[in-house]
């Protein structure tokens, strides 16, 4: 046997004491860092308004209402109107597109809206003790008369109508957008303090100088309402496609005849179409170009040739004629040629013609602004358009313009934008002002790109599409809203399928896939810099990256 | 939160892996599965530098190091005397491919031969990549390493080391990946709840050995599972099979390929590519075949699976 005694004198096993915390910092073998920055969403940069889409649906997902109404209400007051109404350039930029069709946005929109009714709208901090006025309550002069208040404004609103609200109330049909949402929304307004004087017209009796004798500024949204001629033969004979809706929304809800045609391929047309087919008629859309340029909302087009209504693409009335009770339009034949100034083929006459026999005709080929109330120094040119800074300005320090009359026929959303942009402009002149919290001081104009999005952390799922209120179902009757919102359960799933584009909705994926434990999580990633290698995981792997990565020197 | 992950950490930041290491990641996930009560013994591989020189350690859990042939069997004693002093610690053998598949296999059949009380982790990197990338009987046909260069690359397939773990008959065994979490941390607790010998075998990338960049380390392990050449299942008492994961939408095995310069032979020569594929195929059916066998109602297989019978 050999001596074992030796092993009593080996050292006991040597054992480690020290953490490779405070001693391996191998955030020194690094050349690249990943940092948090917020960007830009494609869909928010492509609304008008700005909304920040994927930060208030993440409050929404996490049942932080109140804080996904304020987060939206910094951008735009009425996500009930603009959630039906709205024709939803944000879904049409959304990343998911090519993936597996875009978020569903708008219904979202709509039932943050509808979700938050029993909300108030975020009020003034202090008093500045200065007036404004506001001339016009469509969409502009309603955001724009929010905006004001909150800046801590005392605010009056006239209103040539008796009721505010403008296209919102008189022209939009109430199967679009009901009368009530229109009514809670100004109610809410109404509780800020902001003082509506209805049945009062910028005009004769009411001067821009009264206004901003009574007022330290002023702002003027009175839209574009204005037919426009078509110079045809006969034309005398047609009816105003807007004032027949408006008619309508005053509850007169009469058939002119049954046999109607609607010449026009907007908004208006689609509307007085879908409403002489819902009160009976036979209804014929009259439209010089195609189906592909027409400027009204798809979705609309779409619509009024499931509600029934006739297409008649290529054919521009030329003449009316009264014939036995009837109204006989010549109609003549056209042909798509060059581009036009709007992008839109030219349409071309080919000097066919046909007659048509019609009950009523209504005229719908767009609307301007009256500009009777604005001296020539603030146009561009004597008896021509205002000239019109982007935030609303005019040649006059104490006047700004928002809405349709600011841009020409355009959207409520822009509308909104615009007022909100005016709203600000007079604050700056004036003082006063609302608290911008962190991300809408500091947001970045960077877009997200759909390359930048790590689809491994999505699988494809058909959009929630809203479906329709049974004809039967419908609150009040024939004309009432068509369109049901989406239930809870349905929102949830929807936003769940939102990629977050550019913004940190505390998915935890850089925290789990980071191999040196150098991200620890605050309700989002704390980096490391001691520690964190650049072997830059984190910033390919976030899925709506957020985490980019930038070199060590140049990290500005 | 989006993972059901714990936020704790068994691991301290400052180990010495390289940027993008698949064997760190997988041994801080798995530890976040196994918990403090664990003791890892480690032989010869790269984690025998990932955790620092003595006296720095990274791991927050006692490693036992010890020789490159030895873990299976140093775990055993390990876990022994735990069960002496009457203590219920998990004790991990965490080996790389080289002391798994080559030298540690005498030892990793025996105590699994006896059912040793272990859990064996192999990250398995397909290559001896702490000496400096060559081949082991892990290393997949048609790769290049510094021992199989481009003229001459690896002409053997990778050893299957999962049928050799499930002929010894033990309770668990399973394939798994860091750049799937949520199936790893899930199969490592199941491990934990398991008494006897449990093999884990875990593919992890190797940025530098692999070539290609660290920032792409997850999508290259992920690409491994969609594109079925890496298929995650398990096997229960050597016999049971169960898929983990149906990739949904086909990936090519050539989409895990190219993003790795380990394997330009592949594509510098199109027979041994299709060879690879059609590798890659017969395998998957093969597994295809033992989940259904074991799952004769064909619960849990995809309507396209089991129409491509
Ligand atoms: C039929 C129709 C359907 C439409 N559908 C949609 C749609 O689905 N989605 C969408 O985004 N956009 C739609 N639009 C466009 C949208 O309604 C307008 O772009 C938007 O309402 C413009 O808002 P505004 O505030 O500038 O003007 P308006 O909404 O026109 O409001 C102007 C207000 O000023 C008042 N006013 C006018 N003159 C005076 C005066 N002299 N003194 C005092 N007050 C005055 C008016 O009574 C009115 O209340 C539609 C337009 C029409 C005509
Ligand atoms: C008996 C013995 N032979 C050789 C070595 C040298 N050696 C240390 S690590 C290693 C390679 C390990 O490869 P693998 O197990 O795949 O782990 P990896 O480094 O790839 O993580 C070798 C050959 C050794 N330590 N002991
Ligand atoms: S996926 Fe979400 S964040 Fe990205 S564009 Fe679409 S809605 Fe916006
Ligand atoms: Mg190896």
């Amino acid at each position: 046997m050999s001596d074992l005694s030796h092993v009593d004198r080996y050292p006991e096993i040597p054992v480690s004491l020290l953490a490779s915390r405070g001693v391996l910092r191998t955030g020194e073998w690094r050349n690249m860092r990943p940092v948090a920055r917020e960007r830009r969403a494609p869909c928010s940069d492509a609304c008008p308004a700005a909304v920040p889409v994927p930060r208030y649906l993440h409050l929404l997902a996490q049942g932080r209402l109140r804080e996904a109404y304020e987060t939206f209400t910094l951008r735009n007051p009425f996500p009930a109107i603009t959630g039906r109404v709205c024709p939803h350039f944000c879904e049409a930029a959304c990343n998911r597109d090519p993936y597996d069709g875009p978020l569903s946005i708008r219904a979202l929109e709509r039932y943050l809206g509808d979700a938050a009714a029993g909300l108030g709208l975020v009020g003034p901090e202090g008093e500045t003790g200065k007036s404004v006025a506001v001339v016009g309550s469509g969409p502009a002069g309603l955001a724009a008369a929010y905006y004001l208040r909150r800046s801590g404004h005392r605010v009056v609103v006239y209103e040539k109508r008796e009721k505010p609200g403008g296209l919102l109330r008189y022209g939009i049909p109430e199967y679009r957008l009901p009368e009530a949402v229109v009514d809670a929304e100004v109610a809410r307004l109404g509780a800020l303090g902001i003082e509506f004087r209805t049945g009062v017209a910028l005009g004769p009796g009411m001067s821009l100088e009264a206004l901003k004798e009574a007022h330290d500024a002023v702002v003027v949204a009175t839209g574009a309402w204005e037919g426009r001629p078509m110079g045809m033969e006969g034309e005398s004979l047609l009816e105003a496609g807007l004032e027949y809706l408006e008619q309508v929304a005053r509850g007169h809800h009469t058939l002119p005849g049954r046999r109607c045609a609607v010449i026009g391929g907007g908004n208006t047309a689609m509307d007085v179409a879908r409403v002489l087919r819902r009160l009976g008629g036979e209804v014929t859309v009259l439209y010089r170009r195609t189906a592909a340029e027409m400027p009204a909302i798809p979705e609309e087009v779409a619509a009024a040739a499931r509600d029934g209504v006739r297409f008649e693409f290529l054919s521009l009335p030329r003449a009316a004629a009264k014939e036995a009770g009837a109204l006989r339009l010549t109609v003549e034949r056209m042909r798509l040629g060059e581009p036009d100034a709007s992008g839109r083929a030219r349409p071309e006459p080919t000097g066919e013609t046909v007659d048509l026999e019609f009950d009523a005709v209504f005229k719908a080929v767009g609307e301007r602004a009256d500009l009777a109330p604005f001296p020539d120094a603030m146009r561009q040119e004597p008896g021509g358009w205002l000239a019109v800074g982007s935030d609303g300005s005019t040649a006059d320090g104490a006047v700004f313009v928002a809405g349709d009359l600011a841009t020409g026929p355009a959207t409520v959303v822009e509308a909104i934008a615009r007022g909100r942009r005016a709203a600000d402009a007079v604050s700056a002149r004036l003082g006063g002002g609302y608290d911008l919290p962190a991300w809408a001081a500091e947001e970045s104009p960077d877009v997200v790109a759909p390359v930048e999005v790590n689809h491994a952390y999505f699988s494809r799922r058909a959009r929630v599409e809203p479906s329709e209120v049974p004809p039967a179902d419908r609150v009040g009757g024939i004309l009432g809203e068509e369109t049901a919102g989406i239930a809870a359960a349905d929102a949830l799933a929807e936003i769940e399928r939102c990629f977050s584009c550019g913004y940190c909705n505390q998915c935890g994926t850089c925290f789990v896939f980071c191999p040196d434990a150098a991200i620890t999580w605050d309700d989002g990633p704390v980096f490391d810099y001691d520690y964190c290698k650049g072997c830059g995981i984190c910033s390919v792997e976030c899925p709506g990256h957020v985490l980019l990565f930038v070199r060590e020197r140049d990290d500005g | 939160m989006k993972w059901d992950i714990p936020l704790g950490e068994e691991i301290h930041p400052g180990n010495l892996g390289c940027q993008g290491c698949g064997g760190a990641l997988a041994m801080r996930l798995a530890l976040k599965a196994l918990g403090p009560d664990t003791v890892a013994v480690i032989p010869a591989c790269c984690w025998s530098i990932i955790d620092g020189a003595f006296p720095v350690h990274a791991l927050k859990v006692p490693v036992f190091h010890t020789a490159f042939e030895t873990a299976a069997v140093a775990a055993s004693g390990i876990k022994a005397a735990k069960d002496v002093q009457g203590k219920a610690t998990t004790v991990i053998a965490w080996a790389g491919d080289g002391g798994t598949f080559d030298i540690g296999i005498q030892a990793l059949s025996g105590a699994a031969e006896r059912n040793e009380d272990i859990i064996y982790a192999c990250y398995d990197n397909e290559a001896y990549m702490n000496t400096g990338i060559q081949r082991s009987s892990s290393t997949p046909s048609g790769t290049w390493t510094t021992t199989t260069p481009d003229e001459r690359p690896e002409s053997r397939p990778k050893k299957n080391i999962m049928e050799i773990m499930a002929a010894h008959r033990i309770p668990y065994a399973a394939t798994c990946t860091p750049a799937y979490p949520d199936d790893m941390l899930r199969k490592f607790r199941k491990a934990k709840s398991i008494k006897g010998t449990r093999f884990l075998h875990i593919l992890s990338v190797c940025p530098p050995g692999w070539k290609m960049p660290s920032d792409r380390a997850i999508e290259v392990m992920r690409l491994a599972v969609q594109s079925r050449v890496f298929p995650l299942y398990e096997v229960e008492d050597g016999l049971a099979y169960t898929m983990s994961l149906w990739p949904t939408e086909p990936v090519p095995p050539e989409d895990y390929f190219r993003v790795q310069g380990r394997f330009r032979p592949l594509f510098e020569d199109p027979a041994r590519l299709e060879r690879i594929k059609a590798f890659v195929d017969q395998q998957w059916e093969i597994l295809v075949r033992r989940h259904r066998r074991t799952h004769p109602d064909e619960a849990g297989i995809p309507a396209g699976e089991a129409a491509a019978r």
